[in-house]
């Protein structure tokens, strides 16, 4: 069988031509010949040569995959993805309650979304996660770089020193708990400077700028291959305003997922989004729901919501594949992203709490 | 609209093409709806070769009618239906999956689709020991939930203490997940690229790779035709039925049965759910099932779902069924 004209991936004005001068398959493309081509339908010799070139690449594609040839499509057993899954790492947050509602913590090859109200602690995530992508393998992390772009200006760098600083130090605890040769090693490589030095830094001021990183993302990968983790902080908002035609915003959002699960699949690395709430107005009630639409809900493989319950942070896994929806706790202090203290040791940091919306200014000391 | 070339038949040669097009006979349907004995006057060809020619292409290209009785014949032979896993799911589909038929699932994040469909890979795969192949686009196969699920199967009836029960179960699973072939497409053409190479080997006959093939799962198909659509692109409805025609002949020919799950979206914000990709892509699915959250809000977690019929050729829509996908 042959396949058909309309199936392959050629300029819709060269496909209308073709239709109305009546090739059907592409076997009838490949026999007329460059010359007799650009007669037939009226274009230059050299934009036929072109086309009959892809034409070309997809038939051969075609048979080479048929003969048993891996060619470029990604395809396996169902076996063989399991003996994947297993031995591929997770990013662990810090927050063990959120690492085993997802299974082991943020999956690699998959897309993950944040959404939430603002200053429940998504950006806080982020820079947890890009300081901990970069945890050595001996001591449970994936050893990776992280690319970090951002659209809302919220990466505060002092900040993630904070957070890399105390995750260097949890590391070292350990090695000295344990005693053991390689971890002592594996620390001399991750100190502070390493860790600044690996997170990639990138600047979007508006859709276009964010769409043109995203579309050059795979060169840059393919330079720095290292990188386990690309965050965008905030995709919400280049969309959110000074937007007026929504059905290009349905196509452009769906695009895009579409490159980043690619880049997901291809570099074996976890791309995380952080997304805003918007609320929808019911018949009787009003409930918040993660912005950009009905279909940008289907975009993301994991979608986690964090919300408040009084003063108490909460996470809700809302879509997973392979895990159980639930909801835990977890807690922000100077040193990241962490579990709930147990509640002998909170209730003395609590004080007056101006604005219960914004993270509680705690007043610990540093070590 | 085939173009006439040498060689489509045996008394088409060249030069004949060339007087033919002379006079704007381009296409098998101009030749053989013209009048052939003006035809040979003017191209100053034999009559009797150009009916001949006729005869040849009629027979090459038209179709041929088939009566009821034959066909209900060949259906009973042929159909196969194909339990889901999930006893409602089958209560709801008219005892489960029919071959030769695309069936579609829509539903909101997080309804349960990829859920259902991995159900109907581990048992099909491990019940009837047939072949799946799942197309993702979404990068949401797990195969560590299918194993799961796969466990489950195996394991429920299963006494422990007896020896070497768990390792047969273990032996089951394994071959299951063999019979499961995963292709990754991320787009339109890859889509279309897979589906094709599915078709040549399937009609070629290379038994060791396919196996009896009997169902292939797309998970979800809006993922790739959602970038297309709209717009000034014309295109995208396009290239839409043609992966209609795609999978619909696929299904037919080959006797399999396709499963697809697409998105849903409202018209306003607070207006009713519908499913995507329009009214010309509704005509393509010959079931549709409707899969729902019970809760309203995301703040209570469940595992319970409601599927919906919303569009069938054998059973009353509307009817609506509880389904487990914990």
């Amino acid at each position: 069988m042959q396949r058909e004209v309309g199936t392959l991936p050629l300029a819709p004005a060269l496909r209308a031509r073709l239709a109305a001068a009546g090739f059907q398959t592409a076997q009838e493309l490949l026999d007329t010949g460059p010359c007799g081509l650009s007669k037939e339908i009226g274009i230059s010799r050299e934009e036929a040569l072109e086309a009959l070139q892809v034409v070309r690449q997809e038939c051969h594609g075609d048979a080479a995959r048929t003969a048993g040839g891996s060619g470029a499509t990604r395809k396996c057993t169902a076996l063989e993805l399991l003996e994947e899954e297993q031995t591929q790492g997770f990013i662990i947050t810090f927050c063990s309650a959120l690492d085993n509602i997802l299974g082991g913590g943020v999956q690699l090859t998959k897309i993950t979304e944040i959404c939430g109200a603002p200053g429940v602690g998504k950006t806080q995530l982020c820079m947890q996660l890009a300081v901990d992508v970069q945890i050595p393998e001996c001591f449970g992390g994936v050893a990776g770089e992280a690319v970090f772009i951002d659209t809302e200006g919220s990466f505060m760098v002092d900040r993630v020193v904070d957070i890399a600083a105390a995750c260097v130090q949890h590391c070292h605890l350990i090695a000295e708990a344990q005693q053991e040769e390689d971890l002592r090693k594996a620390l001399e490589t991750f100190s502070l400077e390493n860790i600044l030095s690996h997170i990639y830094y990138f600047r979007c001021r508006d859709y276009t700028e964010l769409l043109a990183q995203v579309y050059l993302l795979p060169e840059f990968l393919a330079e720095h291959s290292k990188v386990r983790l690309v965050v965008i902080d905030g995709i919400a908002f280049p969309f959110r305003h000074d937007f007026e035609d929504l059905s290009l915003r349905t196509r452009l959002l769906n695009g895009l997922a579409q490159q980043l699960i690619i880049i997901a699949n291809d570099h074996r690395s976890a791309v995380v989004l952080t997304n805003q709430m918007t609320t929808r107005i019911g018949q009787s009630q009003s409930t918040l729901v993660p912005a950009l639409g009905e279909s940008w809900g289907h975009a993301a493989t994991v979608r986690l919501i964090f919300h408040w319950d009084n003063s108490q942070r909460l996470a809700t896994l809302y879509k997973s594949p392979s895990q159980k929806e639930s909801t835990i706790a977890y807690h922000i202090t100077s040193h990241g992203f962490r579990d709930v203290q147990p509640p002998a040791v909170t209730h003395s940091t609590e004080g007056p709490e101006l604005n219960p919306r914004k993270r509680p200014r705690t007043e610990e000391e540093k070590q | 609209m085939v173009v006439l070339r040498a060689g489509l038949c045996p008394g088409l040669t060249e030069d004949m093409i060339q007087l033919l097009r002379a006079n704007g006979i381009r296409t098998v349907v101009d030749f053989v709806s013209s009048d052939l004995e003006d035809v040979a006057r003017k191209c100053s060809l034999s009559y009797k070769a150009l009916v001949a020619v006729r005869r040849v292409l009629l027979a090459q290209f038209s179709a041929f009618p088939a009566n009821g009785a034959d066909l209900y014949e060949e259906l009973k032979s042929s159909t196969a239906i194909l339990p889901t896993g999930s006893p409602s799911l089958d209560q709801l589909l008219d005892s489960g999956l029919y071959t030769g038929e695309v069936t579609e699932l829509m539903g909101a994040p997080g309804s349960g689709k990829t859920q259902v469909c991995l159900g109907i890979a581990a048992s099909v795969s491990l019940g009837l020991k047939q072949h799946v192949l799942f197309l993702d686009s979404t990068g949401g196969f797990t195969a560590s939930r299918l194993h799961q699920m796969l466990q489950a199967r195996t394991e429920d009836e299963e006494e422990q203490a007896i020896p070497g029960r768990l390792r047969l179960c273990f032996v089951l699973q394994l071959e299951a997940l063999q019979r499961i072939q995963v292709v990754r497409v991320f787009n339109i053409y890859e889509l279309l690229s897979a589906l094709q190479e599915l078709r040549d080997r399937l009609s070629q006959q290379v038994v060791s790779s396919v196996g009896p093939l009997k169902v292939v799962l797309l998970d979800s198909v809006s993922a790739v035709i959602y970038p297309l659509l709209g717009g000034r692109q014309s295109e995208g409805l396009a290239l839409m039925m043609q992966l209609s025609r795609e999978l619909k002949t696929l299904a037919r020919e080959f006797s399999l049965a396709v499963v697809v799950t697409n998105q849903v979206t409202r018209d306003s914000s607070s207006g009713p759910l519908k499913p995507a990709l329009g009214r010309s892509w509704s005509f393509v699915p010959s079931t549709r099932v409707l899969l729902e959250s019970k809760e309203a809000t995301w703040d209570k977690a469940t595992t319970q779902r409601a599927a919906t019929l919303a569009k069938s050729p054998r059973q009353p829509t509307g009817i609506q069924v509880e389904l487990d996908i914990g």
